[in-house]
């Protein structure tokens, strides 16, 4: 295909039909009101297709209606312009915009449509390529908004082009358009080696100008490594640089090396000093002191811990015949650049972590936990940042697409708001996989089983310039000079033929070992299975790339997206082959895994990098950090003055509050349901609107043994103790575990650590007190995972969560996602959240004490009503035993099926959550809290009804269950409340004195509205 | 063949194979997962089944319109053995994105020669995005088909953002509700049964405003089916969506959607076998 090739422009759009919007026109303009306001008259989209192939005059108008336009509901054409055609728009437009990816961006509708141009025309195979754009055309644009700030909505400079009409240009016909993004031929540059034998400071310049991120040690190590005279010989040998590393070599240390790769924070030696107990401290590695250790203290008491800490994800065994594992993991600083494309990658990302444990797993669930700064932030935001409400649209849009488009259902997240998001918003995505216990030829298939000799494939999709220099990236910070490269767009579908195949390959047992190409890409995944075998040996020149030129360390270390690598023995190459053919699956042979003892990486002949697995993988030196904790003082809240309908209208503030509206709009459009496998879904009640707690999901048809799902994430707390919050993440995960009947003996949690950068520096003067609260909180995960008997089988960190942009600084607080899978014994025994009868009595099970420190309601009054109320006071405690013990007694009471509903106390306390059981119910409450005023001294209405203390659920009972319940919770704090009401109102008492009263409707409205998407209904 | 075998078609994104299986298993049948691509090349054939299900998924991620791109393969690459295969007189169905891949394919709503033009199609939701929600389906008791017999509502999840089934000659909605081949529709579950009208319900009892609130539409023979809910996604009693609310603990079981997986099975095995 030449550049001389035709370009054909096919446009689509929806045919005037009595009845037929065009929806996506009017999805734009319900976006642009709900998002800014900005109310149009009128917009219509024409999608565009560039087709750029020599098709004859008849090829070209039979793909109009016979692929590109449905010729029932859309107009077509491939010869003028739509806009032009009076019959279809009488009135020529205000504005038009038009816009388009850039060239080398992934283009997943343009790969489709290509693909459905040679289902017509097999003949242009290898000779054709499609490209996609959409127009808008505006009618009635508001006065003063400007054509340009409407373009900026729409379309995102880092990856796409804009082209616009303005009234002028629309009066006189001449409609906006983008020419065929041709990628620009790359310049190929030869392997070069790199001088380390310069004075520091120059070492610190080569790491910071080529995006290593690596610190003056580690480069000095490097440096070290290079003067050994033993391994100088071994490279004089191999016709390489002898005191120098190749451009590859470099990239290859820097990629393992990063944070994002080999935490290196969690594994620094710490002294750590405590100002107000005296402590003075050294700790050696946080992840193994404080998550490794307990984990494998547990392990050696109980039998179903398969696989942990070495894999993609950890392994439990479920049954006798399946095994479950589960990871998660962050995508921040992309989804920052571009919303949409970096969240999408993380959800098909952290899939793949699943299909590469062990021999391949089955994802079957996902989980998306979002952290952004208020939807309605009105604050200035730093230039290249965008507004929190767009990240939001752009990650919830990308994690849809993603997890929809792989057919893995969404069963459980949270979406969390804070004004520290804003510079980097945080995209959790988690994903549970399945696996069986043995495969058909006898291996279990939790292990890998690499020989050396095993040939290596890459799987799936291609390499490109896309993706270079992510995983050192992401462990800086955000700034102004971020790269676009360092931004990839998922391709679902080119995935999903992928897993197919791989687990078909799978059960017929073709498969030895099997990793996937994130972050560090070949160079990462290769390099982590040479591991196992002893060595590898790599040939850059035949890994398939998406355009031509990329020099050999851009191909060992691009991220590009949808590729796994999968040994293969000899033996079963021409039938893994095969399979790859029929799923229409790329799969080339680029290497093979060696004892040689070294990673080696050619260009055809030519060694590029020699690397000793020893040094690539140990070689990194340890960070010697400091931390120091001293409490932080905190202004105490002030409470208004208010009567019981004042309580009222603060509760119903509450409800409001983004933290605690109902996310219904965005959940929604997720599948949650995709396998038929859902039992407790994201929502339930009578009108399907109430909040679900944890998802619990039955994945083998007709069987009723289950599996939960859960999170916990409560960064508030860090602002007065990051101990009390990973305390609390854990207990808000667990607790929504045991609200829907968890067993208790098969628990297993992930970690998940979200960190502004905690090592002191110029720029972070504040670097001791950050690490002080990361040794808090990692104390709290070793106390807490031990107390519940709770392994941590995966986790991540991500530590460098700040963006700097004009000589502003934005640290995210502190956050934890604790995530947790467990088995359920009997899904018919599953227990919703939602009140079922009027009638039932409502019970609160678990303690209440005067902890408002960090609430929702301490921030909600500091920021709704005075401005200037403090945030201080007891932050929720953790009694772990205590809180356990209960557990297991209502558990116990659940088996019994003595339990109508069960919902988690957290955020907005008490008050919050009979409000969310009543929305389930249609119904109201009448409660009297003054039983629970007896759980501690100092406890007054505002922390009875908006206290968020933890080991709390709030369950209900039909009355003729309520004297078995109470026999069965004898010993543990339960107390009976009140009952449901038919009726609107929810009314709280504290004995005689009524303390709050509402109406449900009001509540609900408050509730629903917050966060309502808007569009089109 | 002694026994009932569906082919369940997989491959390019489609995504309820498992499920889809699972159904025709529990109601009796053997169910075959069949890549596609396996049929275009011979290594099997549609001529060794009895029931072809289409089954839901994002086929090519839906661009240029759900299940078009996958109704094209199935169109241009196997055109010969689906239409042998329907007009043999045995059963398709295609569920959401299978559905729309019928459609798109001109297997639906159909015509006597099974000429597989394209004469409806599913537009973009009214709401302009995917929605995942319960709706209630009430079935016409005078439709020849034969999935839908004798089932009278049942409460499924739709999962999809196009699933607006317009026509551009509204002659032919008259014609196929004559001849009973909207088979179903969205309804209000607070009326009472039967309830089905043509004025559009409104949203989300109507979850995506499609004309005349059809769900789901056969052939003229009745024996090709599909639809925009998910009946696959209902095989048990603990899968529904209030079910804590309204299953007692010892009436578990099979659920609202196998109604219509025992029909085709029950129609194979008295009149395929």
């Amino acid at each position: 295909m030449g550049a001389e090739t035709p370009v054909f422009s096919y446009e689509v759009t929806t045919r005037e039909l009595a009845g037929l919007p065009d929806a996506r026109g009017d999805s734009v303009k319900g976006m642009l009101a709900s998002n800014y306001g900005v109310e149009v008259g009128a917009i219509r989209v024409i999608l565009r297709y560039q087709v750029k192939a020599d098709l004859t005059a008849e090829e070209a108008e039979r793909a109009v209606y016979d692929l590109f336009a449905d010729p029932v509901m859309e107009q077509g054409s491939v010869s003028g312009r739509l806009l032009d055609d009076p019959r279809i728009f009488p009135n020529a437009p205000h504005t038009v915009i038009q816009a388009g990816f850039k060239p080398g961006v992934t283009d997943n509708a343009g790969q489709a449509g290509l693909d459905g141009l040679l289902t017509i025309f097999p003949h242009l195979a290898g000779a054709a390529a499609v490209a996609t754009s959409r127009t808008y055309a505006f009618w009635d644009v508001p006065e003063g908004v400007d054509p340009l700030w409407l373009a900026s909505k729409l379309h995102n400079p880092m990856i796409e082009r804009a082209a616009i009409a303005k009234r002028d240009d629309c009066e006189a016909a001449q409609w906006p358009e983008l020419d065929f993004p041709d990628q620009p031929a790359l310049e190929q540059t030869e392997p070069a080696v790199v001088d380390l034998e310069v004075p520091d400071e120059h070492l610190i310049e080569i790491s910071e100008t080529g995006l290593l991120a690596l610190n003056l040690n580690e480069m000095k190590a490097i440096q070290a490594h290079y003067r050994d005279e033993a391994i100088r010989e071994a490279r004089k040998a191999l016709g390489l640089p002898a005191e120098a590393p190749t451009d590859a070599e470099l990239e290859c240390l820097a990629q393992t090396w990063s944070e994002h790769c080999s935490h290196k924070i969690f594994a620094a030696k710490i002294h750590h000093v405590d100002t107000d107990t005296g402590e003075d401290s050294t700790i050696d590695s946080l992840f193994k002191t404080h998550i490794m250790k307990p984990t494998l203290d547990i392990q050696n008491e109980v039998d179903w811990l398969l696989s942990i800490f070495h894999d993609n994800s950890g392994v439990i065994a479920w049954n006798e015949d399946w095994s479950l594992c589960m990871k998660a993991e962050t995508h921040n600083s992309p989804s920052a650049l571009d919303p949409f494309g970096g969240a999408m990658t993380g959800i098909v990302g952290v899939n793949r972590d699943i299909l590469g444990t062990g021999l391949g797993a089955r994802p079957i669930a996902n989980t998306d936990v979002f952290c952004f700064g208020p939807p309605d932030y009105s604050g200035k935001i730093p230039e290249g940042l965008f507004h929190p409400s767009r990240v939001m649209r752009g990650v919830h849009g990308g994690v849809r697409a993603g997890g929809n488009e792989s057919g893995i259902p969404t069963v459980n997240g949270a979406i969390i708001f804070d004004d520290r998001y804003l510079g980097k918003p945080l995209v959790y995505c988690g994903t549970v996989g399945i696996m069986p216990r043995r495969l058909p030829d006898g291996r279990e298939s939790h292990d890998k089983t690499p020989t050396p000799g095993d040939v290596v494939y890459m799987v799936g999709g291609r390499v490109g310039y896309d993706g270079i220099h992510g995983a050192t990236f992401s462990s800086l910070e955000l700034t102004e000079e971020s790269p676009s490269s360092a931004v990839q767009i998922g391709d679902p579908i080119t995935q999903k033929k992928m897993v197919d195949m791989i687990l078909e390959a799978r059960d017929e047992g073709l498969i030895q070992v099997i990793t996937d190409n994130g972050a560090g890409g070949l160079s990462s995944s290769v390099g982590e299975m040479a591991e196992l075998t002893g060595g590898a040996d790599l040939d850059l020149a035949v890994v398939p790339l998406k355009q031509a030129g990329l020099s050999p360390w851009e191909i060992l270390v691009s991220e590009s997206q949808e590729r796994m690598t999968v040994g293969v023995r000899p033996d079963d190459c021409a039938a893994f082959e095969a399979l790859a053919a029929l799923h229409e699956v790329e799969a080339t042979v680029v290497g093979t895994f060696t004892d040689s003892g070294a990673f080696v990486v050619r260009m055809g002949e030519n060694v590029v990098a020699h690397l000793p697995i020893e040094f690539l993988h140990d070689g990194c030196p340890q960070l010697d950090l400091e931390s120091e904790w001293t409490p932080p003082e905190h202004e105490p809240i002030s409470f208004p003055n208010t009567d019981a309908q004042g309580m009222g209208k603060l509760l119903t503030m509450m409800m409001a509050r983004p933290n605690v509206a109902s996310k219904e709009w965005w959940v929604r459009s997720y599948d949650h349901e995709v396998i038929a496998q859902s039992v407790i879904k994201p929502f339930c009640g009578v009108n399907h609107d109430a909040p679900g707690d944890a998802a619990v999901i039955a994945p083998i048809q007709g069987k009723t043994q289950g599996a939960v799902i859960s999170n916990g994430i409560v960064p508030r707390y860090s602002d007065i103790d990051a101990y009390a919050m990973a305390a609390a993440s854990i207990d808000e995960a667990l607790r929504n575990a045991v609200c829907v009947g968890v067993d208790l003996d098969l628990i297993a949690g992930l970690d998940n650590f979200c960190w502004p950068d905690p090592v002191e520096s110029a720029k972070t003067p504040d670097g001791r007190y950050k690490l002080a609260q990361l040794v808090r909180a990692n104390r709290a995960l070793d106390d807490v995972c031990r107390a519940y008997n709770l392994p941590c089988i995966s986790g991540k960190d991500s530590m460098k969560n700040d963006a700097t942009l004009h000589g502003e600084k934005i640290s995210i607080p502190p956050t934890i996602l604790f995530s947790l899978i467990g088995n359920h014994s009997d899904v018919r025994k599953a227990v919703s959240s939602d009140f079922k009868s009027v009638g039932d009595r409502i019970y609160l099970c678990g303690e209440s004490h005067q902890e408002l420190g960090a609430s929702e309601l301490a921030y909600m009054l500091r920021e709704q009503i005075d401005g200037v109320s403090g945030i201080g006071g007891r932050v929720p405690e953790i009694d772990a035993e205590r809180n356990l013990a209960m557990y297991r007694a209502l558990t116990a009471a659940m088996g019994e099926g003595l339990i109508a509903s069960a919902h988690d106390c957290s955020d907005g306390g008490l008050a919050a959550a009979v409000a969310e059981c009543c929305f389930g119910a249609d119904a109201g409450a009448n409660i009297d809290v003054s039983k629970i005023m007896g759980d501690c001294t100092e406890i007054d209405s505002w922390g009875a009804l908006f206290g968020e203390s933890l080991g709390r659920i709030l369950v209900s009972i039909e009355p003729q269950h309520c004297a078995a319940f109470e026999a069965a919770m004898n010993g543990h704090a339960c107390y009976a409340l009140g009952g449901v009401e038919a009726g609107d109102q929810i009314s709280i008492s504290n004995g005689d004195e009524t303390v709050l009263t509402a109406s449900m409707s009001s509540l609900r409205a408050a509730w629903k509205g917050a966060l309502d998407g808007g569009g089109p209904q | 063949m002694s026994e009932v075998r569906v082919a369940v078609l997989s491959g390019f994104g489609i995504n309820c194979e498992t499920e889809t299986m699972a159904v025709f298993e529990m109601a009796g049948a053997t169910a075959v997962r069949v890549h596609v691509n396996r049929l275009v090349n011979g290594e099997t054939s549609l001529d060794d089944y009895h029931i072809m299900a289409v089954p839901g998924g994002f086929s090519f991620g839906d661009h240029l319109g759900s299940g078009r791109l996958m109704g094209n393969r199935l169109r241009f690459g196997l055109r010969d053995q689906v239409r042998r295969f329907v007009q043999s007189g045995k059963l398709v169905i295609g569920i959401c994105n299978g559905f729309q891949v019928l459609v798109k394919m001109g297997l639906l709503p159909g015509d006597e020669e099974v000429s597989l033009t394209q004469t409806a199609s599913l537009a973009l939701n009214d709401s302009g995005h995917y929605e995942n929600r319960w709706a209630t389906l009430e079935f016409d008791p005078n439709s020849p088909c034969i999935w839908t017999k004798g089932i009278t509502r049942m409460r499924v999840p739709v999962r999809h953002g196009e699933g607006k089934f317009v026509t551009n000659d509204r002659k032919l909605l008259d014609r196929w509700s004559e001849s009973g081949q909207l088979a179903v529709r969205y309804v209000d579950p607070a009326m009472e049964y039967p309830s089905s009208s043509d004025e559009v319900l409104p949203y989300p009892i109507s979850p995506n405003q499609s004309w005349r609130n059809i769900a789901g539409v056969c052939d003229p023979t009745g024996l090709v089916f599909g639809l925009m809910p998910h009946p696959e996604a209902n095989h048990s009693t603990w899968l529904g969506a209030t079910w804590t609310r309204d299953v007692d603990q010892g009436e578990h079981g099979e659920g609202e959607g196998m109604a219509i997986f025992r029909n085709a099975v029950n129609y194979a095995e008295e009149n395929l076998l």
